[in-house]
């Protein structure tokens, strides 16, 4: 619709039939051919309806329409619905065809009962509102306290496995330990084993070539040490009855031989009593030493000397040195 | 009056509107293009809406009559080029309405005196307060058919006295972010259609 003098009031002016008849006639050919026309046409039309209704005509307009408009039936049931549409528009705006909303929700159906939700209603809305909102910080506060309990729950399990691993470190130092310790064990038996033997390898070296008197016998020992030049005490020993053997046992000053005798001589009467069988030295150290062992009933209480005589590689002897003792009761 | 003027007369009136013709008229009024009907329906509506402004008693029969004729226009000749389709539907809607005026003024007496029957016909207070009840509920109902956007639209478009109605319209037209003549176009079509929901629910409450 181009021609600006089809405004609204000229619409109007038609649609109450006091528009003079070319206009007239203009309108009606506009009211098929024109689109826009037929658009205006028919807001004023309802807008001029809804003034009736309401009560905002007035004057010869009022006139008009009552004569003229209100004439057709089918525009008296426009009129009706225009009514009935305020009507139930002043109702709404005042929430009273709203209520109550459970009969609502049955005549009108469940989903149709959601509608109340989007009533311009402003408490209930800020009410709404206000429950979301609460519901939304609830909901993150229980986020940050989940995330919060998980990352412990990593630190805990972590703490966790470094323990496992510390136990299993110090189970296995244990087991090397008791390992080490059964070692130990096992080493310190070996020890008395061997000690044991050593100590009746040393009884029967002590017995030397002499056989062994009948029974058990006590076992003197008497260790000598090299003369010195000039006077010196004689080392005594005291024989005890019940005593079979002496355990002898001679320092060296050196072993320049790979091996000695030993003569028991008695002095007074210049008379070997005994000889012992060639002697390896026994070297412990510096220390060198003969050890041998003789019948201790050889011995009476008086003195006696030790000859030490080597052996050289070519055969022959040769006297080291006379050991001097004395037997005493 | 000659022979050929009173053979034609006689083939109008024993001429009716077959299947076919029907719609040969559908497609001339769609112009190539498929409407469905609709292009049908806008122009019956207009030409019932134009007998009703000329009075006339029975708009829709007239409205039914000049499509008939276009019809039966289109059977005859097989096409009409020299107006457009709603053009010549507002010619053959003039002589209609004119044949109208001239058989009513034949009987011009007793058609408005039927008119003005209709137009004084008074109902009793019940039967207002029956009639209005049974629209509102109707109208509930269909308001209620309506989408949400849609109900909301047309009920702050039309409720409220004059000064608030035109302020709900522009802010209405402005939170749609339209014209405020798209929107009263916009209500309108939302109007018709509650309109002719309430006219069919109260007929069927009859």
């Amino acid at each position: 619709m181009s021609n600006p003098m089809n405004n609204n009031q000229t619409i109007t002016e038609y649609l109450l039939g006091v528009l003079p008849e070319p206009e007239s006639e203009r309108f009606d050919e506009l009211s098929f051919t024109d689109d826009e026309f037929v658009d205006s046409l028919h807001a004023v039309e309802k807008d001029l309806v809804d003034a009736f209704v309401q009560g905002e005509l007035t004057g010869a307009d009022l006139e008009r329409f009552k004569a003229h408009y209100l004439a057709s039936p089918l525009r008296r049931e426009k009129v009706e619905f225009a009514k009935a549409l305020q009507t139930f528009g002043e109702q709404e705006l005042a929430g009273l065809r709203a209520k109550p909303a459970r009969t609502a929700a049955t005549r009108r159906g469940w989903f149709a009962a959601l509608d109340t939700f989007f009533a311009p209603r402003p408490a209930f809305q800020w009410g709404l509102a206000a429950s979301v909102l609460v519901l939304l910080i609830g909901g993150g506060w229980l986020v940050v306290d989940n995330l919060r309990l998980r990352q412990q729950m990593s630190q805990t399990a972590a703490r966790r496995d470094v323990l496992v691993q510390r136990e299993q470190e110090l189970q296995k130092e244990l087991e090397g330990q008791r390992m080490a310790n059964s070692q130990a064990e096992q080493e310190l038996a070996r020890v008395r084993d061997e000690r044991e033997r050593l100590e009746q390898e040393l009884k029967r070296a002590q017995q030397g070539g002499t056989k062994p008197s009948s029974g058990e016998g006590r076992i003197v020992s008497l260790i000598l040490v090299p003369p010195l030049r000039g006077a010196g005490q004689v080392p005594s020993i005291a024989i005890r009855p019940g005593t079979n053997q002496v355990a002898a046992q001679l320092q060296l000053e050196a072993a320049d031989y790979s091996a000695y005798r030993l003569a028991l001589i008695d002095p007074a009467k210049n008379q070997t009593l005994w000889r012992s069988g060639n002697l390896k030295p026994r070297i412990k150290g510096d220390r060198k030493a003969l050890a041998v062992n003789f019948s201790a009933g050889l011995l009476k209480p008086q003195n006696y000397t030790l000859r030490v005589t080597g052996i050289p590689p070519g055969g022959g002897s040769e006297i080291v040195g006379d050991y001097p003792f004395k037997v005493v009761k | 009056m000659n022979e050929p003027y009173v053979r034609k007369v006689e083939q109008k009136k024993n001429w009716t509107l077959t299947t076919r013709a029907f719609n040969r008229l559908l497609n001339w009024l769609d112009e190539g293009a498929n409407s469905e009907g609709q292009k049908y329906l806008e122009m019956r509506r207009r030409l019932i809406a134009y007998f009703d402004r000329k009075n006339c008693s029975a708009p829709d029969e007239l409205a039914d009559e000049t499509l008939s004729r276009v019809a039966r226009r289109i059977e005859e000749e097989d096409f009409i080029e020299s107006e457009t389709t709603a053009r010549y539907c507002y010619i053959l809607a003039r002589f209609v309405f004119m044949e109208y005026l001239r058989e009513t003024q034949k009987g011009t007496v007793a058609l408005d005196e039927i008119r003005r029957q209709m137009h004084g016909k008074d109902s009793t207070a019940a039967e207002v307060d029956d009639d209005k009840e049974k629209m509102l509920n109707c109208l509930e109902r269909c308001t209620n058919s309506l989408e949400t956007a849609n109900r909301e639209l047309i009920t702050k478009y039309y409720i409220g006295k004059k000064g608030v109605k035109i302020e709900n319209r522009r802010s209405l037209a402005a939170s749609l972010g339209i014209t405020i003549n798209a929107l009263s176009i916009r209500a309108c079509r939302i109007r018709d259609k509650l309109e002719a929901c309430v006219r069919q629910c109260a007929n069927e409450a009859k």
